[in-house]
């Protein structure tokens, strides 16, 4: 008896282990698509960062999107959209703005939308989060509960994105101290509390009252989070999931498997070349030299060859539609190494120079960094590779000690944004933050310029910096986001084209 | 053997310090480094300062790792820096979907490999030297190769199981049996072939011995030899070999979650590692560590229990 018992029991165990394997198809068991069930499964890379508003990524931002509203919402250009403001105005110093709120809003709590909850989550990211410097100073008015005045003590020429982002939640919750417990929002949709697993699965269900749930035609919401690229495409293809972003390395496969797949275009591949007076590496103090680094790259050939054809070589930083993009300008550089040996010889450093690169982890290096070390190796400039990792990685990339950088940097869809990121002394991706008296000139006349004279400023910011050669740009490379052929994608709304917005989905 | 147990306990929690301490003294000195990290890229200068200091990594290493343990004697591991989450809570959840891969892989591991192992060593012959050549093939191809070729095959384009995720036994116990499957599939092919080899040693080397020969004498089954006697007396190098097998899982639990997208402990501490979460750092390691003495201890214990020699070591 015990004997027969020892030998069930395994043998058992490998029998239910391997029942799994004539159950019936998973595929479609959990979704059938949006047409079934009304259900959006959208795979996610990374984890969501807990539920603290002023702690929200916008990239593959869905659980954030699904559960608060903002003030107004950001269109793919950086312009204002309604939210919960119906209606709203921007003083002509840029350092107000004033919005009406919708009435009949209310929170997942219950407690109705109104400005003391606007007023409360303004105050609280200009306290908390990484953005905090973006709303120092701030004053938030409430004549009553449907108005509000935020006022900021400087012209903001971006101040559109600065009210488009604090995720709108309770003042009672921010009092609370609990903000990472359970989100409150008055978004399209609402957690499932019981349909949730951190770092697994979130479910949301649709919020009905919500202004705009007719926009978000999915009764249901889940994210799944899958970190792998290769787990997320098995689960696309099995329809597990409806949507993911993958690389070029998966594009084919998954065209193939019938799914469709939106190009997203919101990178440029680029040199930094912020070090333009010359203070850690002398030469790069030239402009005829950092011109000759830009003639030595080629740029069709990089489109080819490095992204398999998904791209289009640039020549400036900006994105394309955006209001410092210069349409029809021709590539004042062009690939030509002789020309860039000649302006070498000119600058006197025809004997060429060192220069550091450091490199860090989802960059592409692998593919562009070889290249880019022998196309500058023709103008006997040297690179030594540096491998930054660990948690003081980012820090050492933006300190400056690098003054070179090889980087796939956001051209954004609010133009300004780059300008103020890239371009200003104050900027974290100006590397050397050494200030120029002709886009100090500039900028003075986007932060009082009516918006005519704002793009007319940023275009010639634009020729300044391409002319002076501040960036050798190289390639708008395509990012992918896959999706189920049930799900319509038509149009991408994330200024920073990176991934579909949720509102996206239809 | 009730000193000797002890004597291993303390010795244990030795281990557990050092371990631990070694751990914080890696994660020690990246404050601002994780509070930009933790605020984004766009953080300022003196907001990273602030949060230098929330997050207490201003202190010196002896004061948090004090303040650490501290907390730990309270039951409380501390929030992540990232989310807010709760160590504890997050462990609470991680932890069951680890241990379930790992034990259901081990359970059939044992099962499987000394029914190999004792086949090969008894039949000799074609069997054994097929079942050599099926056991460093085993060995030789990595769990995340066997995981995909899985994938492909028995997911895709079959569709017979999951390709990713997992579902709770309180939710279905079909669904947890049929998330599972796959990775354990993937686990075992190696660790059963890397055992399978050690046990054929094992009883290859007992069935070589007087006592065995004695017992054929007496006109004792085979069988009753096999079963009564050589597993018996095969079980200490079995025991070591599965104790070793049980690490070996534990850290490939890290990779196949990745495969299939597993909400385990190994995906946690993979996260962790990469965004310097110091508190779920802390929390992972210290769990895996407390598994790892645990199964080192119930491996001295058995050891100790079928072999009298070993209660006086």
């Amino acid at each position: 008896m015990r004997r027969s018992t020892r030998a069930v029991v395994p043998v058992a165990a490998l029998g239910i282990l391997l029942a799994g394997c004539t159950g019936e198809s998973t595929a479609g068991s959990g979704n059938t698509g949006p047409g079934g069930k009304g259900t959006l499964t959208l795979g996610m890379s990374a984890d969501i960062q807990g539920w603290d508003p002023s702690n929200q990524p916008g990239y593959q931002g869905w659980a954030g999107e699904a559960v608060w509203d903002t003030l107004v919402q950001c269109d793919e250009f950086g312009k204002p959209q309604p939210d919960i403001a119906d209606k709203w105005s921007i003083s002509k110093d840029s350092r107000s703005f004033t919005a009406h709120i919708r009435s009949d809003q209310t929170f997942s709590d219950g407690s109705p939308v109104d400005s003391a909850a606007v007023a409360a989550t303004f105050k609280y990211v200009a306290s908390h989060g990484g953005a905090q410097g973006d709303y120092k100073g701030i004053k938030v008015e409430t004549p009553d509960a449907q108005n509000v005045t935020i006022t900021w003590p400087d012209p903001q020429p971006l101040i559109v994105l600065r009210v488009c982002a604090p995720k709108i939640t309770t003042k009672a919750l921010l009092d609370s101290g609990k903000v990472n417990d359970t989100p409150v929002g008055s978004g399209p949709y609402t957690l499932d509390k019981a349909g949730a697993t951190r770092g697994s699965v979130y479910t949301f269900t649709r919020n009905d009252k919500n202004w705009n749930a007719a926009n978000y035609p999915y009764k249901k919401l889940v994210l799944k989070v899958i970190e792998s690229e290769t787990a997320a495409v098995s689960a696309l293809k099995t329809g597990q999931i409806d949507g993911t972003l993958i690389s070029a390395q998966n594009y084919n496969e998954v065209k193939a498997s019938g799914q469709k797949i939106v190009s997203l275009k919101g990178v440029t591949t680029r040199l930094l070349l912020t070090d333009y007076q010359g203070k850690k590496v002398p030469a790069l103090g030239s402009v005829d030299v950092r011109r000759a680094i830009n003639m030595v790259f080629d740029k069709q050939a990089m489109v080819k060859n490095l992204y398999q054809g998904h791209g289009e070589p640039s020549s400036q930083i900006f994105r394309p539609g955006s209001s410092a993009y210069i349409d029809g300008m021709a590539d004042p550089y062009p690939y030509d190494v002789e020309a860039a040996k000649a302006l070498m010889k000119k600058a006197g450093h025809q004997d060429g120079f060192t220069i550091e690169l450091p490199t860090m982890a989802g960059q592409n290096f692998e593919r562009l960094m070889p290249y880019v070390k022998q196309q500058l190796g023709l103008l006997n400039i040297k690179v030594k590779q540096v491998a930054l990792s660990g948690a003081n990685a980012i820090g050492d990339l933006l300190s400056g000690k690098y003054p070179v950088v090889l980087w796939q940097l956001g051209n954004l869809g609010e133009s300004l944004a780059d300008i103020n990121t890239v371009v200003l002394s104050t900027g974290y991706w100006n590397l050397s933050h050494e200030k120029d008296a002709t886009v100090d000139r500039l900028w003075k006349r986007i932060l009082t310029g009516d918006e005519s004279q704002r793009k007319t400023a940023q275009q010639e910011i634009n020729k300044y910096i391409v002319d002076q050669a501040w960036f050798a740009p190289m390639v708008n490379p395509e990012g992918f986001y896959a999706h189920n052929p049930k799900v319509t994608v038509d149009h991408v709304s994330d200024f920073e084209a990176l991934t579909p917005k949720l509102r996206d989905f239809k | 053997m009730a000193i000797s147990l002890l004597k291993r306990l303390v010795r244990s929690l030795a281990v557990l310090l050092v371990v631990t301490f070694a751990t914080f003294c890696l994660m020690f000195g990246n404050g601002p480094g994780i509070a930009r990290a933790v605020l984004g890229m766009n953080a300022r200068d003196a907001d990273v300062q602030r949060k230098v200091v929330t997050l207490g990594l201003d202190q010196p290493l002896l004061v948090q790792y004090g303040k650490w343990l501290g907390s730990l004697f309270h039951g409380d591991l501390g929030a992540s820096f990232f989310t807010g989450q709760s160590v504890t809570d997050a462990l609470s959840t991680r932890v069951p979907v680890t241990l379930a891969l790992v034990l259901i892989t081990l359970a059939l591991t044992v099962v499987l490999s000394v029914l190999f192992g004792v086949t090969a060593a008894v039949k000799g012959g074609w069997v054994d030297r097929v079942l050599q050549f099926l056991s460093v093939l085993g060995t030789a191809v990595p769990a995340f190769i066997i995981a995909i070729a899985l994938v492909f095959t028995l997911a895709v384009a079959w569709r017979a199981l999951p390709a990713t995720g997992y579902v709770s036994p309180d939710i279905s116990l079909s669904g947890w049996v049929k998330s599972l499957t796959l990775p354990v599939l993937a686990l075992l092919v190696g660790s059963v072939a890397g055992a399978a080899a050690q046990f054929r040693t094992a009883v290859l080397d007992t069935l070589g011995r007087d006592f065995v020969r004695t017992l054929r004498a007496r006109g004792i089954s085979e069988r009753h030899i096999i079963f009564r006697h050589v597993l018996r007396n095969s079980a200490g190098p079995g025991l070591t070999v599965l104790s070793l097998t049980t690490f070996g899982l534990l850290g490939g639990a890290v990779f196949i979650e990745q495969v299939f997208a597993l909400p385990g402990m190994g995906q946690l501490a993979n996260q962790a590692a990469q965004t310097n979460d110091v508190p779920m750092v802390m929390g992972t390691v210290l769990v895996t560590t407390v598994i790892v003495l645990i199964v080192n201890f119930l491996g001295d214990l058995t050891a100790t229990l079928l072999n009298p020699k070993a209660r006086t070591r």
